[in-house]
């Protein structure tokens, strides 16, 4: 099996807590893959390091056959390793139409043009209104992000994080905060993205994980347990002991 | 942000004042409005400059007033070398010419940020604001020590920097001078926040997490942005020399930077033409105060303790309804 | 080898007054997140008071009091009516408003003092010199302000250490939440640590008074040294303020005395003379820069 990211051995400590415990993960190429686990099993750690906001303390991570292990934030964004946040991250001031297009002439390069006006550029705007419409958003785009719903916000991160060109997105819980309308709209827009760009997807919702995940891993203490097909991982007894247990 | 109407209202009839101030301040028989004025439009020049950085890039710097004095310096001593036809550490001979004068001042001070911005650009928040203070007053230091430029006394010299067809001893003539630089400067910035180059620096002071989260280098971005901004305060540096044909170490001083401030603040953070009304009201009230008592600093400290503390939208964001920056406030959260 | 001596105890005295002014600056940096401009006029005020006490009475012991009595005083006054408003702002708001509070400061000292320079002399028990190395004397005045600093350095140590002022303090610093949470008056805390580094520069202040001449803005150099010993020892962080204190009263002490010879052994001796009064006055800036490329966060953070 070729995966698109390998992580292994990953270890984070901090102080003497042991938030990764010599974590290995495999994402193959084109599938939505979930990763979840108690409170305090270090979920937000694993994707941190992931994305390059953490460092390990020990072990290795390759994205698309690169030891990336080293690499800052912005350069795994520009392999096509992209995350989103926990708590919603956007521009506040912006339209969401200018925010994907931030995103977008981020991710052109071209970013030292001192004159000509970024919001006129048509070809520019016209992409990020292709963007939004990928989320379901094509008639919100003149709103201030500020101003959106909740659920568009987390519509809109999607949007953006789909613009950098992602081949990876590190989705942090995106359905946290979302009332149960907005959960299954966020599960449909996901589930219409899927096949077109590989997904981790860190999540509580376990319908949204059991409706979207083609693979699950496990994260207990720092480590995953087990990793399989959802039908598996929910059939697997050690897991519903140390996890699925307390909820059903 | 294109302007509304009532801001287009509000600039033209700016403008139009500023262009009858000198025929205004002959009529009513106070000459010196016309020397207040120029000082007030190279103030605002200082002042939108380092607008850009607090209001637009996020970034506090708290010594604005190294670049705006070094700009000073710079017309000082090419007028110095060429009174006495000797050489600036032997290499450089005097100049009189605007036309050399001014683009070495601004190329000077664009230099001397670039290298300060990318120490200092290694830093954020608190040690941010403490770092450009303390380069600031490094050459205010450098000055003070320099005796044969007049250390703490300044240096004065006989003539304004010449322009071909003008008269460079006619007062009104450099205030003319001085509005265009304004209104050429102010022109440059406002396409700047607008193209991507702002829009890029305005989302990193709206977020900066994820400004990486996608991708963007922030430090070369913030690093442009600081080099522009220093350089836009050494125009205003070199006018001032000019106006009062004298620089002293004060033009360096970091009360100097803390005035700058104070005029960005009263004129409204990250609104770009603020700066200008921030600057008459910083000095109309200097000027004021100072006739009713010399001790007006007394009332001016609390005076801005209480703009901090109770007004958010500064003048021209009352002036001209909200600001169309986009910006709230300061910018030196972290 | 004799005026070196010297000139480390210069050094060492210098680094000390800077600690007392980083220590306050930076605590209340450290847990309350506010930079104050405004911790210059401390030290000015503790100066002036004891000097206007002191050659009223002519007692050092009065004065002393007196002087700590009116910087703390005017640090929890200035506390309560603006810093507790400043705390939820951005840091340029608080540089500003406290921009503000230099102004009135300093205007309110020359009307009170006048813009002449008040006379602050060493007490008498305190005058004279002795002899560090035989043959060396060394004002007795400079070695009490050393004693009297690390004196300071361990009172801190012992309070942030092991009082239960101290925890919170330390608690405050990495979490204000938490401290919110275990229901201690968060307010009289933040007015109690303000009005303490409020002290302590006012300590600084009339320890100096002798040594300089006591006048309005006389902190604001210091204000500007101080800013520098907090970059390099790390924004937040005690232990840093005492290592940037050392460091850079050590280096500022030692370039102004050496710098001078150094550079007339290469040059004439009037351009050695400018340059090295140049040099000499940016040695800190110059040592600010380099930890800056080296350790951009200074020597001693505060935070992991």
């Amino acid at each position: 099996m070729s995966a698109l990211l390998e992580a292994r051995g990953l270890i984070k400590r901090f102080g003497g807590l042991v938030a990764s415990a010599g974590l290995s993960l495999d994402i193959a190429e084109g599938e939505v893959h979930a990763l979840i686990g108690p409170n305090g099993a270090g979920k937000t750690t694993a994707i941190g390091q992931l994305a390059g906001e953490m460092r390990p303390d020990a072990g290795s991570i390759r994205f698309a056959g690169q030891e990336i292990t080293r690499l800052p934030v912005q350069r795994r964004t520009r392999l096509g390793l992209t995350r989103s946040f926990q708590v919603t991250s956007i521009f506040p001031h912006f339209t969401a139409v200018e925010n994907v297009m931030t995103v977008l002439l981020v991710r052109s390069g071209r970013v030292f043009r001192f004159f000509a006006a970024a919001r006129r550029e048509t070809t520019l705007r016209e992409e990020a209104r292709a963007m939004l419409a990928r989320v379901g958003l094509e008639a919100r785009g003149d709103v201030v992000a500020e101003d959106l719903a909740h659920g568009e916000q987390r519509l809109l991160e999607l949007a953006m994080a789909l613009a950098t060109g992602a081949r990876l997105l590190l989705l942090d819980e995106p359905m946290a905060g979302l009332g149960p309308l907005e959960s299954q709209a966020m599960t449909r827009t996901l589930g219409g993205l899927k096949g077109r760009v590989t997904m981790l997807l860190v999540e509580h919702d376990m319908q949204a994980v059991f409706a979207l995940a083609d693979r699950v891993s496990v994260l207990v203490s720092g480590k995953v347990i087990a990793s399989g097909e959802p039908a598996a991982i929910r059939a697997d007894p050690l897991v519903r002991e140390a996890y699925l247990g307390e909820d059903s | 942000m294109v302007e509304t109407r009532r801001q287009a209202v509000v600039l033209l009839a700016t403008l139009v004042l500023l262009l009858v101030l000198p025929a205004l301040a002959t009529a009513v028989g106070m000459p010196y409005l016309l020397t207040l004025g120029s000082q007030v439009v190279i103030y605002a020049i200082a002042a939108a400059s380092l607008d850009l950085l607090i209001g637009y890039a996020g970034l506090p710097s708290f010594g604005h007033a190294g670049f705006f004095g070094l700009g000073a310096y710079v017309v000082g001593i090419l007028a110095f070398h060429a009174a006495d036809q000797s050489r600036f550490l032997g290499l450089v001979g005097g100049a009189t010419q605007a036309w050399i004068v001014w683009p070495a001042a601004i190329g000077v001070c664009a230099l001397a940020a670039l290298a300060t911005g990318a120490l200092s650009l290694r830093t954020a928040g608190v040690s941010f604001i403490m770092i450009t203070l303390a380069f600031a007053q490094m050459l205010y230091f450098l000055f003070v020590a320099l005796k044969i430029y007049g250390g703490t006394d300044g240096l004065g010299f006989d003539s304004r920097n010449t322009l071909p067809g003008i008269d460079p001893s006619s007062d009104t003539e450099f205030y003319y001078i001085c509005v265009m630089a304004l209104v050429l400067v102010l022109g440059v910035f406002r396409f700047l926040v607008r193209s991507r180059f702002g829009m890029v620096l305005e989302g990193l002071r709206q977020n900066e997490r994820r400004m990486a989260a996608i991708g963007l280098a922030s430090y070369r971005v913030r690093l442009v942005a600081f080099t522009i901004a220093g350089a836009g305060a050494g125009l205003a540096g070199a006018l001032d020399a000019n106006l009062l044909r004298y620089v002293s170490p004060d033009a360096l001083h970091w009360t100097m930077s803390g005035d700058l401030l104070v005029m960005v603040v009263l004129g409204g953070v990250g609104s770009l033409y603020g700066a200008f009304y921030g600057a008459v009201a910083f000095v109309g009230l200097q000027s004021l105060l100072s006739q009713w008592t010399e001790h007006w600093m007394i009332v001016l400290g609390p005076i801005l303790v209480g703009v901090v503390l109770l007004a958010r939208r500064g003048l021209w964001g009352v002036l001209a309804g909200a600001s169309d920056g986009g910006a709230d406030g300061g910018g030196g959260a972290r | 080898m004799t005026l070196l001596a010297e000139q480390l105890l210069n050094g060492l005295q210098l680094g000390v007054m800077l600690f007392l002014m980083a220590a306050g600056l930076t605590l209340v940096f450290g847990i309350m997140g506010l930079i104050n401009l405004a911790h210059g006029s401390f030290f000015m005020i503790g100066a002036f008071a004891a000097a206007w006490v002191a050659n009223r009475t002519g007692s050092f012991l009065l004065a002393l009091p007196a002087g700590l009595a009116a910087s703390a005083a005017s640090g929890v006054v200035v506390e309560i009516a603006v810093i507790r408003h400043l705390y939820a702002r951005s840091h340029m708001d608080q540089v500003l408003a406290t921009f503000g509070l230099i102004m009135f400061f300093d205007e309110l000292m020359a009307i009170l003092f006048g813009r002449t320079p008040l006379l602050a002399s060493v007490p008498r028990f305190l005058g004279g010199s002795v002899d560090i190395v035989p043959g060396v004397p060394y004002p007795v005045f400079r070695l009490a302000i050393i004693v009297v600093g690390i004196a300071v350095a361990v009172a801190l140590w012992w309070l942030i250490g092991r009082t239960r002022l101290g925890m919170l303090v330390r608690a405050g610093a990495t979490n204000r939440d938490m401290v919110r949470a275990l229901g201690v008056d968060i307010a009289l805390l933040y007015t109690a640590v303000f009005g303490l580094g409020a002290m302590l520069a006012g300590l600084a202040g009339l320890l100096t008074g002798p040594l300089l001449s006591v006048q309005v803005g006389m902190g604001d150099s210091i204000l500007i040294t101080t800013f520098v010993v907090i970059v390099v020892g790390g924004v937040g962080s005690v232990r840093g303020a005492l290592a940037g204190a050392m460091l850079v009263g050590m280096v500022d002490t030692l370039a102004r005395a050496y710098l001078p010879t150094l550079l007339q052994g290469m040059m004439q001796a009037s351009t050695a003379d400018q340059l090295a009064g140049g040099l000499s006055s940016m040695a800190v800036f110059i040592l600010m820069a380099v930890v800056l490329l080296v350790r951009p966060r200074g020597l001693f953070p505060a935070h992991g």
